[in-house]
């Protein structure tokens, strides 16, 4: 019992961290209709950024991140420009692999400037654990967990209840009419990619101290949002974080019961399932198999 | 499509004389063990990215999986080899078979989804061949790989001499190019292009989609498995690092690309273009800058080229002043 | 031939048919008006499969057309244009036609036989290569009939291929429908412009909102009270 305890509290902790991507990403899908694949190298880069502010300043990453994620929003808000952009409206071919063409960029640039080493940080808290009920929970990953739901939230109130965040659903939705609305259509595209990176670049920062920083340390993570981000729904915030929690319940269950390697077999299978049955994912709309865009 | 016959200009036709000429008496020519390897090793990539434009260039399915084929094939083949004693001649039957049927299995599954869940769909089946070839060791060795002895000749498809590895890439990369010219201009070929510009178009006049593009998925894949059985023979050591990776799956859709999607013949050219400049790349600067430039280049490809290189070259006729003989419209 | 029992459409939460039910005669011309977004597209949506409808049924030639895939419906004798032209636009002319042809069964060389007899007949040889989405919209809707008539249908739903054209190409396009009629094939016809379906069909549905309105002769509904308020209350002209 307290087993089964801990196993859906690391669950539940790790699927908070796949929420803060998987938000952001699905923030993408929704709008920009585009398969971001790059969005992990944000992270990535969000990591060592922190690494770097850490190695050479000394700064704490919960102070470094605010640094941090506006230069990687910086460059999200570039990449927009000259890419992204350009591949609305464009032959599939030209979706999927631009993002894919710069996902192996960033990872390579990377690489070559700061070679394959592994590092990682090493604060005050990093291992420092908080025992609840006798269950071990990692402060730093509590710290993220409360990040990304908060992120979640703020996100899905603004997108809700205000103006702007409206007009986005607007064009998520149907982006012609949206523009006949008078929304400016590119700004919107502009703000949502910025703030989807953003949000990988903070979570980047926010595990930074916990977990092991290298070049290809987004490739563990991309294809596991991915699922998650159809599973919960194109578009949809909530079904996101919904998902995100389930497949990090799922992971750690199933890491435990038949090894990491299999565990990941299993929700790629739920992943398949949920394509043939339910493309739709679980809170998503009717039709986003054949969205038009 | 093709049918306006007869639009050929001579000049075409001799090239192409000229060029499988070459192609043909190439070992010859060429001595350098090197130089041969690569070229084999373009006839490989060129094969198999010839089939995946099968199921993507015609049919419109950008799978990003292919490479769960191309293993399939290799280890099919290898582990026949290695256990039975088959000869890859026939292993290599038994692994298109194997995969022909992943890949239509796959067809099925995927069949109603379109754009980026289509490709996220074939890049999870993708990564679970990948995982259970890394992960079921009792089959596989994981990623210890399997070695093939040097034993027993040409009977098991092992040959001394390059140029034999040559004449049967070839052969395979003819094979390929062969099935595919023969879909382009067929009943299948029109259903396929069709259901790719409007599918509900298609439907609507009788084309059955399910049909169609399951078994274009599944000649995609048996034929990308030929390729790999071959490449074990050629190498005549595997892992799932150098078959079943998720990179290779990219590589194939890259060369495909840079060559022509849509086109029998684009793939080829892309792959000539590729290997080589890949190889040069990496011997220059290394494995982390050569990928930046991938990156790069697959990136600039798909925003300013996506028809590729084929086009390019085409629209060069067109300037040379080649008219096709056809009514004007 | 064609019969379509109470076929009810649910689009999250609009009901874009409500209840439809007529019958089509075989060698009739029915036409089918109503203001926009009356559903008049759906409904031919719901016939050629596209959309299953939420209740209802259609049967045709005696056939219970219940969850059949429209590629089955084709080949059985439906067929059908669209609104908004679906051309294959990479291919050409020619090669769209083929599609159509071959699925009737036909082998390669007589599916090319059939096409350029058919882009013969609608006069549209000299254009048999030209790239279809290069074609000004006029011959894209020509197109669309052309596609449709490769499949040798027995019922052919025509979705406004009227619109856009001027008074010569409507009289020619008017005389083409007339010849296929007299050839036995039936033909359902969403029109706006209503003297051209007042000159070929000899009954006439009329939808509004998903419903049918009315159904009559062309000369009845033209002057019935409730379509005239309908399409805006302007009177129509007698034909």
């Amino acid at each position: 019992m307290q087993l089964a305890l801990q196993i859906l509290a690391n669950g539940l902790l790790l699927g908070g961290l796949y929420a803060l991507l998987a938000v952001g990403l699905t923030l993408i899908f929704g709008v920009l209709r585009v398969v971001n694949f790059a969005h992990a190298e944000f992270m990535m880069l969000g990591m060592f950024g922190a690494y770097w502010l850490w190695e050479l300043f000394g700064f704490d990453p919960y102070f470094s991140i605010f640094i941090v994620v506006p230069a990687v929003s910086l460059l999200g808000a570039v990449v927009d420009r000259l890419v992204i952009q350009r591949t609305i409206g464009a032959p599939e071919v030209t979706v999927v692999f631009a993002t894919l063409g710069l996902s192996i960029l960033l990872q390579n640039a990377v690489l070559s400037a700061w070679t394959a080493d592994i590092r990682s940080i090493n604060t005050a808290y990093s291992s420092s654990v908080l025992v609840l009920g006798g269950v071990r929970l990692s402060v730093a990953m509590l710290i993220s967990f409360g990040a990304a739901l908060l992120f979640a939230l703020g996100l899905w109130l603004f997108l809700t209840h205000t103006l702007y965040g409206k007009a986005i659903q607007a064009v998520a939705q149907n982006r012609a009419a949206a523009s006949l609305m008078g929304i400016n259509v590119r700004r919107v595209y502009l703000f949502t990619f910025s703030v989807a990176v953003a949000s990988a670049a903070a979570m980047g920062v926010l595990i930074a101290p916990l977990f092991s920083i290298f070049p290809r340390v987004g490739q563990s993570y991309i294809v596991t949002i991915f699922i998650i981000v159809v599973l919960g729904g194109l578009g949809s915030v909530p079904g996101a974080v919904l998902a995100a929690l389930l497949i990090g319940v799922v992971q750690a269950g199933a890491g435990f019961l038949i090894g990491a390697a299999w565990a990941e077999l299993t929700y790629f299978v739920i992943f398949l399932a949920v394509l043939i049955a339910r493309p739709q994912g679980l809170l998503g709309r009717r039709g986003a198999e054949v969205y038009g865009g | 499509m093709h049918s306006d016959a007869g639009a050929r200009p001579a000049a075409v036709t001799v090239a192409a004389a000229g060029a499988a000429l070459l192609l043909l008496a190439l070992p010859l020519i060429i001595r350098d063990i090197y130089w041969l390897d690569l070229g084999i090793t373009v006839l490989v990539w060129a094969s198999v990215a010839t089939a995946w434009n099968i199921s993507a260039g015609f049919a419109g399915g950008l799978s990003l999986g292919h490479s769960a084929f191309f293993g399939v094939g290799a280890y099919t083949a290898s582990l026949l080899f290695l256990r039975l004693g088959l000869t890859p001649w026939l292993g290599m039957l038994a692994g298109s078979l194997l995969a022909g049927l992943l890949g239509a299995l796959l067809g099925l599954i995927t069949f109603r989804l379109r754009g980026p869940f289509f490709v996220l769909a074939t890049l999870a089946f993708g990564i679970m061949v990948h995982i259970i070839a890394v992960n079921w060791r009792g089959l596989t060795r994981g990623a210890a790989g399997l070695l093939l002895p040097f034993d027993g000749g040409a009977s098991n498809m092992l040959f001394a001499e390059f140029s034999t590895y040559w004449y049967v890439g070839l052969g395979l990369l003819g094979l390929t190019v062969g099935v595919s010219l023969a879909i382009e201009r067929s009943r299948l070929g029109y259903y396929l292009v069709a259901l790719r510009e409007d599918e509900d178009a298609a439907r609507s006049l009788g084309v059955r989609v399910v049909r169609s593009k399951v078994i274009a998925a599944a000649l995609s894949a048996a034929l990308t498995a030929l390729a790999g059985s071959f490449y074990a023979c050629f190498v005549q050591y595997i892992d799932p690092a150098s078959t079943t990776q998720f990179e290779l799956s990219v590589q194939i859709a890259l060369i495909a690309i840079v060559g022509g999607m849509g086109t029998t013949f684009g793939p080829a050219i892309g792959a000539l273009i590729l290997i080589p400049l890949g190889e040069i790349l990496r011997a220059r600067l290394g494995g982390g800058p050569s990928l930046v430039l991938y990156g790069l280049l697959l990136m600039v490809i798909v925003l300013a080229a996506p028809n590729g290189a084929i086009a390019g070259l085409r629209s060069i006729g067109r300037r040379l002043g080649w008219r096709r003989r056809r009514p004007h419209a | 031939m064609l019969e379509v029992r109470h076929i009810t459409v649910n689009f999250a939460g609009l009901r874009a048919a409500d209840d439809v039910s007529f019958d089509v005669e075989e060698g009739q011309i029915v036409g089918l008006i109503g203001p926009n977004g009356a559903g008049k597209t759906t409904l031919f949506n719901v016939v050629s499969g596209l959309v299953q409808p939420s209740a209802g049924r259609i049967t045709f030639q005696g056939d219970d057309l219940t969850g059949m895939d429209p590629a089955d419906r084709s080949r059985r004798g439906i067929g059908r244009t669209f609104q908004v032209v679906k051309p294959f636009g990479g291919l050409s002319v020619l090669d769209n036609v083929i599609v159509g042809a071959l699925t009737r069964g036909q082998r390669l060389a007589q599916a090319r036989r059939t096409a350029q007899a058919v882009l013969e007949r609608l006069q549209m040889e000299r254009f048999c290569h030209a790239v279809a989405r290069s074609l000004p919209l006029a011959l894209r809707k020509r197109l669309e009939v052309a596609r449709a008539l490769a499949t040798a249908p027995r019922l052919l739903l025509l979705d406004e291929i009227m619109g856009g054209l001027n008074p010569t190409e409507v009289n020619e396009t008017l005389a083409l429908i007339q010849e296929l009629n007299a050839e036995g094939l039936t033909l359902l016809v969403i029109e706006h412009n209503m003297n051209a379906i007042m000159r070929i069909a000899r009954k006439v549905l009329v939808l509004n909102q998903g419903a049918l309105l009315m159904e009559g002769t062309p000369a009845v509904v033209t002057r019935d009270a409730q379509v005239i308020s309908v399409y805006l209350g302007e009177p129509l002209e007698p034909a």
